[in-house]
């Protein structure tokens, strides 16, 4: 069936795509800037014409659209249901439909689900089938769903001002192949790294039709470690898997395993494994992490040490000194320096010699190759091989690397270039000059899902398909077999990476399906057909992971990678580092364009919109950008320079062998002190409305010889000021008991110690005679807690709640963008940020301390500083459902009640905007909509009337779930514990029960969006009337607690208390963690219980001076 | 001092406050009913592009609902039938009916057969066909009966307080689990088994949501 649309050529200003989140301002209706539009665009996005769009509607299948233009009376519009005409296989108008498919993403896919409503994709989830993530997904992987709609696309194949068909250019790629032909001198390729095995029969079919060819893979990311380094460690072409579940200690060498390497997902998944704890025998890994710049990683370390990325070669060759028990690598320890070094050093490796098979040590891929070697003589000798370490054979990469492909181009020997993916001319090391040699080429071929940088500079542009409409194939980081399976026509006729490859080597079926088939039944066994259908049923090939190979460290042959090493750097306010980070959400620059993920704050620095040059509070104070206070600081009598969310940030110029690139300066607690991180991704110049011109680009800096970390760079002030939309200004819990935490020690011999602190440890209880019942039988009776308010019977069958396990989270923000995508939650643009009008359900508080806040926190010296060495508390933070709701009781309009499970909701039409409910919420988690954000673009959000009514194109449309009401100006929403979720488990339940009483939703039916989405199964929501059901175990738990419990709101939604295990031996051992040692600081030594604290409060780990 | 107001003028404000009345009165009572569901919906009657005539498929051929509405109890919708579901019979039957030109038109094409919407709810409120008729609720309840209609129109107000009175109350509403397509059939309150039906609720445990999530999200 389709939609029948005025399929007239849509107006110029709609072709262009000038309305998405941002659009243009009114000059897009001035003839010149249309012009310049053209200039900028020059591939002709008037491509998209009524062809185009019939073709997809053909696909599509929506039931009801409004018709009957001006045919209606008065009385109400006409509308239509406008059916199939001849019915679709499977598809049952108002029934979501859910395919296996996956996101391919460098070497290591995520395998997924897509959820698709009558042929568009709208969400998608972790495939459960693929073990190793057990249905998690990414940040990047739920906000991929965006850039398939995203209007600013390149929509069409040009040639310089020409528009291409599809003829002309399958005639193109065939004379390529006509050309080359038996030789391919002249011919060059620059692809981005992929673990597709049909690519890589392809690649290889390549090489044999043009032997002289160069194909070059460039990845401005390095996200494996480098296998030279397992060749030199074990003679063998291995990668290493970490088994973190399986590690009690764990050691990392600024490798940020939660995010930057490759495998993430799994990794963090089996890193919370080992460090959940149901009960106070339960043991739990102790982390440390030696980094440079402060990672996801870092802020769960016990233990954690700030180091420059150049040293971490001589504090790997001392720890590797320690733990091999010789003095081999003495001469690399050279020059390191930081307090207690000894001690430090001595500890941590005496630990790891306690647990001998069960410790890890890990390297981050951009530390060179001897670190990496050095961390396995470590696993090797304390006996980790093959238990927390599996190595898996990889075939060694054959491609050529950017720089000999520069050269090659230098030389005048390349004639025909085809850019695949990747973005060179964006993020090619500086030094190569990519961009400006690419005119030297003759014939420059970019085939890309954007018109970007490196388009402006090809003569032909072809546009690539999204995963999400192309046939694939993608291994996952433990060598998985996954297909990448369409979910709808290509939008926009684009065409897919495997089909231009085949094109060019020749295939005679070049279409990407039988390409994949092909491969598959190659590898599969049996009937080939029956084979392929499993593959793309399951969304797996069974068996086929990397095998695992044994390997055996051989120190002779390993001494050979330290014939060169890096020089030791001492650095200073005059010879800084510069680490140069994976972007938590623009990864390498990619996802630039997603507005979801741009308006996503950072998960440490919590700034939106933007990159900044993140510095540590001791540099800052010596660059002297900290005069009488604190930058993070605000309501204090001091210099704020916050103000609702405003951050407002001094402009500096970094300079680096020669090159510059200015940013607004960030003071990042935590930072090894003279080492600079410039978050990569930023700074697009061609990119759409969204991307283009947030932050600045590091690569600017970036030289090919110094891709993670380079030396010798200075900032230079500018004098300007820039604002930064920061959405957490104040970064101290004041010695608040917001988050509850305690030693591994500690809760072993005080299970309960949440309820030790905080106000209820002060007050009589404020459950009542009711205090002691359990969960479930005071989840449904009244009076609650003794209230004045009449409150109504939650007598549901179900009672729903929720428990967050804040020692598992790993504050990656994948929740914020999978509610994001679930309930259809607008983006509101930088200035709206800037207001503090962000819209996110899910705020995810990030919190420093330092055991230096006091009881006057406000003015005394205490915590006027911001803290250089911090420990972080993560807390999801999101509608809590109070059962006595303070924002229920002032709403005018009973716009905002409880149902009778216990879900506070939200009937967004009763609203009227008052706002008091978010006045009186005492979690600050309600969102108002300030503007029409579904309706306005974010620029003419101001003009009223005059701004322009129309509605959003119809294809940012296309991505909204169907199940979710749009909210309008005006209307305050919140979390809704996926409220959509739950009606419809019950109705499916319902269904299933038909003429019988068998109602009751079985547990771990419904999963909210953020609990699918969470990589370490921090979230979890269920019944909490059930006593069985895993939300009532949790919350049975000893650690269980409410955030401001003390108000007698009585939230159905509670936290497990965060616990950290710190090794007693470690100089910077504190018996308490940080917070709880300014809890104890403003509350006076408390004299209520054991768990307030009477131990030593060896705290404050020294702020020494180390570089 | 002459007069300014006769003495008739004293009677003015009670006749001001009668008229008032009236008028306030007349006003209510217009805007209860003519501005309801009740009177704006019910009766609506539009013209379709192809004369269907239900009271000669599904009454005199005694099609079931569910030939043409094949959604109705899996999804929330029922689904208009596809073209297709025409010409599985009327590939033989009456193939050349001009009546009929639209429908083969739209099989031949894709291009949909617009039949225009005749109970509308608003975009908020998410009602789901499929709970309803696997528990017990006829089509009969919602949408009249249909099978006598020759051209359908709207029978029943689908305002939200007509919804909840059914959510309140749902024992004289439900059908024996086999009538709920039969259109001809009683409820079980009018087959005067009220207590019958009462025990169906209690035993299925028909708990119909009264609560705004019930409906909105």
């Amino acid at each position: 069936m389709k939609r029948k649309f005025d399929h007239s050529a849509p107006a110029q200003r709609e072709l262009t795509g000038p309305k998405y989140w941002r659009s243009l301002d009114e000059l897009a209706d001035t003839p010149g800037f249309r012009e310049h539009l053209a200039r900028e665009f020059p591939e002709g996005a008037a491509g998209m014409d009524g062809v185009d769009r019939r073709q997809f509607m053909r696909l599509m299948a929506a039931s009801f659209a409004l018709g009957g233009l001006g045919l209606a009376g008065c009385r109400r519009p006409e509308k239509h249901i406008l059916p199939y005409g001849k019915s679709v296989e499977y598809i049952v108008p108002g029934l979501p439909l859910y395919f296996a498919t996956a996101m391919p993403f460098r070497k290591s896919a995520i395998p997924l689900v897509a959820e698709t409503h009558q042929g568009r994709p709208t969400k998608v989830e972790g495939n459960p089938s693929y073990l190793p993530h057990g249905g998690a997904s990414s940040l990047l992987a739920q906000a991929s769903v965006l850039d398939l709609y995203d209007p600013e696309r390149a929509t069409a194949h040009t040639s310089g001002a020409k528009t291409l068909d599809v003829v002309a250019v399958n005639d193109l790629l065939a004379k390529i192949h006509k050309t080359y032909a038996g030789n391919g001198e002249g011919l060059a390729f620059l692809a981005d790294e992929s673990a597709s095995p049909t690519r890589a029969r392809l690649v290889a079919k390549l090489k044999k039709e043009f032997p002289r060819a160069i194909w070059a893979e460039y990845e401005p990311v390095q996200d494996e470690p480098p296998v030279a380094a397992a060749q030199a460690a074990f003679g063998q072409n291995v990668k290493p898997l970490y088994r973190f579940a399986a590690a009690k200690r764990i050691v990392s060498l600024d490798a940020d395993f939660f995010h930057a390497e490759a495998g993430s997902l799994y990794y963090a998944r089996e890193f919370a494994k080992g460090r959940r704890v149901t009960k106070a025998t339960d043991p739990m890994n102790r982390l440390y992490v030696v980094e440079s710049g402060f990672s996801l990683t870092g802020s769960m370390a016990d233990h954690r040490l700030r180091l420059a990325s150049n040293h971490m070669l001589a504090f790997t060759a001392a720890l590797a000194n320690k733990v091999l028990g010789t003095d081999t690598f003495a001469p690399l320890a050279q020059g390191l320096d930081f307090p207690n070094k000894d001690k430090w050093i001595a500890e941590c490796a005496a630990d790891l010699e306690h647990h001998k098979g069960e410790s890890l040590v890990v390297a981050g891929a951009h530390q060179p190759v001897q670190v990496h070697v050095l961390a396995y003589a470590i696993n090797a000798k304390l006996g980790n091989l093959g238990k927390t370490l599996d190595f898996v054979a990889v075939e060694p990469s054959a491609a050529s690397t950017v720089s000999a492909l520069a050269a090659a181009i230098k030389g005048g020997s390349v004639k025909t270039l085809l850019i695949l993916n990747g973005n060179p001319a964006y993020n090619a090391p500086a030094d190569l000059e990519f961009g400006a040699s690419l005119k030297s080429v003759p014939e420059v071929i970019r085939f890309g899902y954007y018109h970007d940088e490196t388009s402006a500079l090809a003569g032909t542009h072809l546009a690539a398909t999204h995963y999400l409409e192309s046939w694939g194939d993608a291994r996952t980081v433990d060598g998985t077999i996954v297909p990448v399976q369409p979910m709808i026509m290509p939008l926009f006729n684009g065409l897919s990476e495997v089909e231009l490859l085949a094109r060019v080597a020749g295939e005679e079926t070049p279409d990407a399906y039988a390409q994949v088939f092909a491969t598959i039944s190659k590898l599969a066994s049996g009937d080939s057909k029956k084979a392929f259908e499993k593959f793309l049923h399951d969304g797996l090939l069974a068996g086929s992971a990397y095998k695992a190979v044994s390997v055996a460290f051989d120190p002779a042959r390993s001494g050979a990678a330290f014939a060169k090493v890096p020089t030791f750097v001492p650095l200073s306010l005059e010879n800084l580092e510069v680490l140069f980070a994976t972007d938590h959400k623009m990864d390498d620059g990619r996802f630039a364009n997603n507005g979801w993920l741009q308006e996503c704050p950072d998960p440490m620095t919590k700034i939106a919109w933007d990159n900044a040059i993140l510095v540590s509070p001791r540099l800052a104070k010596e660059l002297g950008i900290v005069p009488g206070g604190s930058l993070l600081q605000v309501a204090r009598k001091e210099e704020a320079e916050f103000t609702q969310g405003k951050e407002n940030a001094h402009v500096y110029e970094v300079l680096l062998n020669g090159r510059t690139v200015r940013g607004p300066v960030h003071i990042q607690p935590g930072l090894a002190n003279y080492t600079i991180v410039l978050p990569l991704g930023y700074g697009r110049k061609a990119s759409g409305h969204i991307g283009t011109g947030t932050g600045f680009s590091a690569y600017a800096v970036r030289t090919a010889d110094a891709q993670g970390f380079a030396t010798g760079a200075k900032l230079v002030k500018t004098g300007e000021r820039m604002k930064l939309a920061n959405t957490q200004e104040h970064w101290s819990m004041e010695g608040r008991d917001i988050v509850r935490e305690a030693n591994l020690d500690e809760f072993a011999k005080n299970p309960a110690f949440v309820d030790g602190i905080g106000m209820e440890s002060h007050t009589p209880p404020v459950l009542g005679a009711d205090k002691d019942k359990s969960p479930a039988f005071i989840a449904s009776t009244t009076p609650r807690g003794n209230s004045l308010y009449e409150t109504p019977n939650l007598d549901g069958l179900h009672q729903w709640g929720m428990s967050i396990d804040l020692n598992t989270c790993i504050g990656c923000n994948a929740c914020i963008v999978a509610c994001q995508a679930e309930n259809n939650i607008p983006i509101v643009g930088k200035e709206q940020v800037l207001r503090g009008r962000e819209m996110q359900w899910i705020r995810l508080d990030r919190y420093y301390s330092d055991g230096q806040a006091d009881a006057e926190a406000f003015g005394a010296e205490g915590n006027k500083l911001l803290p250089e060495d911090p420990q972080v508390s993560m807390q999801p933070m999101t509608c809590q459902h109070c059962e006595l709701a303070p924002c229920e009781t002032v709403c005018p309009v009973n716009a905002t009640v409880h149902d009778d499970e216990g879900i506070n909701v939200m009937a967004y039409n009763r609203c009227i905007g008052t706002r008091y409910c978010a006045n009186n919420c005492p979690y600050k988690v309600r969102r108002f909509n300030f503007f029409d954000f579904n309706k306005r673009a974010t620029d003419s959000l101001y003009m009223g009337p005059l701004g322009k009514q129309s509605d959003m194109p119809e294809l940012v449309k296309m991505v909204k779930n169907p199940d979710v009401t749009i909210r309008m100006r005006g209307v305050m929403e919140k979390c809704t514990y996926c409220v959509q979720r739950v009606q419809q488990a019950k109705i499916a339940q319902k269904r299933k029960a038909g003429a019988s009483g068998d109602v009751l939703i079985p547990d771990g039916t419904i999963k909210t969006a953020c609990q699918q989405v969470c990589p370490v199964e921090a979230i979890v929501f269920g019944n909490v009337k059930d006593e069985h059901s895993a939300v009532s175990k949790l919350k049975a738990q000893d650690r269980d607690y409410a955030v401001l419990g003390y108000l007698n709101v009585r939230p159905r939604t509670t936290y497990l208390g965060k616990l950290r295990n710190p090794n007693p031996a470690m100089p910077d051992y504190s018996a308490l963690p940080l917070s709880r040692v300014e809890y104890n600081q403003k509350n006076g030594h408390a004299e209520h219980g054991a768990a307030h604290g009477h131990e030593a409060e060896k705290h404050a780990p020294e702020h020494g001076g180390h570089n | 001092m002459s007069k300014i107001f006769p003495k008739s003028a004293n009677a003015l404000p009670l006749q001001i406050l009668i008229f008032l009345g009236i008028l306030g009165g007349v006003a209510t009572a217009g805007i209860s009913y003519y501005a309801t569901p009740a009177y704006l919906r019910v009766g609506y009657q539009p013209v379709q592009p192809v004369p269907f005539d239900h009271s000669l498929h599904a009454g005199q051929l005694g099609i079931d609902c569910r030939y043409c509405h094949a959604g109705v109890e899996k999804s929330a919708t029922s689904s208009v039938p596809a073209a297709q579901t025409c010409m599985n019979c009327h590939s033989t039957i009456k193939t050349q009916s001009p009546l009929l030109e639209v429908v083969r038109q739209s099989y031949q094409t894709g291009d949909p057969v617009p039949w225009v919407k005749i109970h509308s709810n608003p975009d908020y409120v998410y009602f789901n066909h499929s709970v309803h008729v696997a528990r017990g609720v006829s089509c009969v309840e919602c949408h009249g009966k249909v099978n006598e209609m020759k051209v359908v129109h709207q029978d029943k107000p689908h305002s939200m307080s007509w919804c909840l009175d059914c959510h309140r109350d749902p024992a004289s509403r439900l059908r024996d689990p086999k009538d709920v397509f039969n259109l001809d059939s009683k409820t079980l309150a009018d087959q005067g088994k009220l207590a019958d039906a009462k025990k169906f609720v209690h035993d299925w445990k028909v708990n119909p949501p009264t609560s705004c999530s019930g409906c909105h999200r």
